[in-house]
């Protein structure tokens, strides 16, 4: 009786339960990156007190209404200044995004 | 007499199945034991992986730090450039503008046109391969030659 108990006991049919971890990648945001600007090509005209009266008169013969904005070298400097500025940021704006993208979406190849 | 034979006999036969039922402890422990090896050398390689990855990262986070520093540098120095333009030698822009007119319109204009093309590739903006390739001077965007011709080296 002893015996058969002892045997009894070592033949098991219950399996080992095997609780595992797998970690599911977080989805990736996928978002588009903006579309680069197109500008338009505008038209600068520098006007003098001596080429005032002729500028204003190709403008009429264009028919283009004789008015500009104006603007004094000093502000014109202040103006290139700040688009250069603008211009900057812009460029590390988008560079800080794509190292972004690069760290946390890295592509496929990259990743193995 | 044969009490104590049967005695005897119950007793080895216990001392048989003690023995036997030890030896089967020892085998499931050791069958624990391997299996616990096995998931501590299954650990220490996940472990390893996880510190390799953790150094990658590293690397990433520095490189991407040094990038975006000689990116600022570059466009602090596009910046004073355009600076030195205005003021160079004490340049008077306003000046030169009433002596040659045209000549500065000209010149106003295609820096425009240049200025332009700098924000469409700050924006994301494709560089043509004109701009990869332009090394000399009378070749590059001269209002933002870090960002537009990757390849020109100022002399």
């Amino acid at each position: 009786m002893l015996i058969l108990t002892i045997f009894l006991t070592s033949c098991s049919g219950v399996k080992k339960l095997s609780i595992f971890k797998e970690e599911v990648p977080r989805a990736e945001l996928k978002l588009e990156k903006p579309t680069p600007l197109q500008l338009e090509e505008l038209q600068w005209i520098i006007i003098t007190s001596e080429n005032a009266e002729e500028v204003f008169k190709k403008l009429e013969e264009k028919g283009i209404d004789p008015v500009l904005w104006g603007l004094t070298d000093k502000d014109f400097e202040l103006l290139a200044k700040n688009f250069a500025r603008i211009r900057n940021q812009l460029k590390i704006t988008n560079d800080l995004l794509d190292q972004y993208k690069e760290y946390y979406e890295p592509k496929v190849n990259e990743k193995e | 007499m044969f009490k104590i034979k049967i005695i005897i006999t119950l007793l080895l036969l216990a001392g048989v199945a003690g023995g036997f039922a030890y030896v089967q402890k020892l085998r499931a422990d050791n069958a624990v034991l391997k299996i616990n090896q096995e998931k501590l050398e299954t650990a220490v390689s996940d472990q390893k992986e996880l510190i390799e990855n953790q150094q990658k990262d590293f690397e990433q986070i520095l490189n991407a730090n040094k990038k975006m520093n000689e990116l600022v540098n570059v466009l602090k120095k596009d910046l004073e450039d355009l600076d030195k333009r205005f003021n160079k030698k004490n340049r008077d822009v306003g000046k030169l503008a009433i002596a040659k007119t045209e000549s500065i319109e000209r010149i106003t204009n295609n820096a425009s046109k240049a200025a332009n093309r700098c924000i469409e590739i700050a924006s994301g903006a494709e560089l043509t391969e004109a701009e990869k390739n332009a090394t000399k001077k009378s070749e590059i965007n001269t209002e933002c030659p870090s960002i537009a011709n990757p390849n020109y080296i100022p002399y």
